[in-house]
């Protein structure tokens, strides 16, 4: 697993496939984080861009290598292995953006509610902001995972169903993202952190399961 | 391998409501043995051998035993960021290999196959044939248990088909097992143990293996002159790669006839014995009355080189297709 890893991470880096969702997201947190703005509301702003950028790096990531190199590794590690691997080196290629993301939030953001009076701890704000991060990259992660082969297979379909679903992950009530995100929003009003523990499970349940349901598939479709 | 691979009733198709490719196949994979299979195009040949590699799996019954597996595909239009070397490095890793074993099975294999030069060449620039060595070279680095060729000669240079031939013989006197599909007739012709034919969506036994290529052999065969030890044949010859025919040749010595593929096999075999063989004289067996022996190659100049034994060829290494 860990040579698998380490050939998709190689095969990531090296196609430079992964440049426009970082430009993207890079470009989404320096309109969007302010210097000075409120701390929590940045985190859950950064949180948010997470999402469709993991989707996206997932579909770059099952989709790098041509099928006949694919089915090469797969005869020497089985489909599902390969497949476990492309997606979490996605996994890791966006928790990567996150903490960056995290620390352009933690050095520019201030320590305060949105009212400015408040104080805001930086390092409990900070676990929270990278928590509320994880629960969007997961279902992001998920959402990669099953709109791209093997499960979704027409070509042309995996774009418009993985936006559709980024955003209403971030918009629907009861998705573990838009939950973290509502947290971070009210807590940044208060001032009072909550970490978003329960969404976080639940988007980890859910990665897990997509990633499984597409690993199994994987070896059997052609 | 530790155990004998079996497909037990094994179907496959593609999609809820498609036509079956493969119907209730049942195969047997001995260990050791070279299987070829045949068929038209779009019989379920590569099908078959996607199952077997374990990149597909049935859609109805099972398969059971499975080895450590390498496959080659028929193109190997790999569009990948890596050189050629560093490719088969993280392959070799892939196939459980350590770091610094994988980049000298990757150096060795390349260089075998004529491809040294292009070690460090990035894979979108190599040229069809040189991307179709990586392909193979990438199956060899660890020796596989299974070798799967699904038309692995595609594109490959005279010289490089040639090592390829031998690379199988060789992989299966090490107690490898290889499936191979190619549309050359006479690709390992009479050194299969045996072959079936996937028609209709079956896979049909085609010959009696053993028996019937010794009644009708095709091929270019070798014939080994050896003086062995007093009690003569070690083993029985079935053991011997190849399975030579084995007669009493002139002056005490032993005569062994094996399709020519093998016969670097069976030269090595009988050095490494204990107590080692003497090799008295390697020729080419001459070939058979009525059987036109037709080149593996359409060019003219191949002609001698197809009934010269392998073993004696000075391993003709063409510059490289780029």
């Amino acid at each position: 697993m860990t040579a698998l890893l380490r050939y998709q991470a190689a095969l990531l880096i090296r196609s430079h496939r992964w440049l426009p969702p970082v430009i993207v997201y890079a470009a989404f947190l320096a309109i969007g984080v302010q210097t000075g703005g409120p701390i929590l509301d940045a985190y859950g702003f950064a949180a948010a861009g997470l999402l469709p950028v993991a989707v996206w790096l997932t579909r770059v990531c099952v989709t790098n290598e041509p099928p006949a190199a694919r089915n090469c590794a797969a005869a020497a590690a089985t489909p599902g292995r390969v497949h476990l691997a492309c997606v979490l080196t996605a996994a890791g290629a966006a928790l990567v953006l996150a903490l960056l993301g995290a620390a352009f939030v933690a050095l520019l953001s201030d320590p305060h509610a949105n009212d400015h009076q408040v104080a805001v701890p930086v390092l409990p704000a900070t676990g929270a902001g990278l928590l509320t991060g994880l629960s969007c990259l997961l279902p992001g992660v998920a959402t990669g995972a099953l709109c791209n082969w093997p499960v979704l297979r027409r070509p042309g379909w995996g774009v418009p169903a993985g936006l559709a679903a980024a955003v209403l992950l971030l918009v629907l009530g009861g998705s573990p993202a838009n939950a973290a995100l509502k947290g971070m929003i009210t807590g940044s009003e208060h001032g009072t952190i909550t970490a978003p523990w329960l969404p976080f499970a639940a988007a980890f349940l859910a990665a897990a399961g997509a990633t499984a349901a597409a690993c199994a598939l994987s070896s059997r479709r052609g | 391998m530790s155990q004998r691979m079996r497909l037990d009733g094994v179907g496959r198709r593609y999609g809820m409501r498609g036509p079956w490719v493969l119907r209730d196949v049942q195969l047997d994979v001995p260990v050791g043995a070279l299987l070829r299979i045949e068929g038209a195009n779009g019989s379920g040949k590569s099908t078959l051998l996607r199952l077997l590699a374990g990149i597909d799996r049935p859609t109805a019954g099972r398969i059971t035993g499975c080895p450590r597996t390498a496959y080659v595909p028929e193109r190997f239009p790999a569009a990948l960021p890596f050189t050629a070397a560093g490719y088969l490095t993280h392959l070799g890793r892939i196939h459980g290999l350590r770091t610094p074993e994988a980049s000298r099975c990757a150096a060795e294999w390349l260089e075998r196959f004529g491809a040294a030069g292009h070690a460090h060449t990035p894979l979108a620039e190599l040229s069809k044939g040189t991307s179709q060595k990586v392909a193979v070279a990438q199956a060899l680095l660890a020796e596989p248990e299974l070798l799967v060729l699904d038309e692995a000669w595609t594109g490959l240079d005279r010289a490089a088909r040639g090592i390829l031939d031998r690379v199988v013989a060789e992989r299966v006197a090490d107690g490898g097992t290889v499936v191979f599909v190619d549309h050359d007739p006479r690709r390992l012709a009479g050194a299969a143990d045996s072959v079936y034919r996937v028609a209709e969506g079956l896979l049909l036994p085609r010959d009696g293996g053993t028996e019937e290529r010794q009644a009708a052999p095709v091929g270019p065969r070798v014939v080994i002159e050896a003086e062995g030890p007093p009690g003569g044949v070690p083993g029985s010859a079935a053991h011997l790669p190849g399975a030579p025919d084995i007669d009493p040749g002139p002056g005490g010595t032993t005569r062994l006839t094996v399709p020519a593929a093998h016969s670097d096999a069976l030269l090595r075999a009988l050095l490494t014995a204990r107590p080692p063989w003497h090799i008295r004289a390697v020729t080419a067996a001459a070939p058979p009355p009525g059987t036109a022996h037709e080149p593996p190659d359409d060019t003219s100049g191949a002609a001698h080189q197809a009934t010269l034994p392998t073993a004696l060829q000075d391993t003709p290494y063409e510059a490289p297709l780029s």
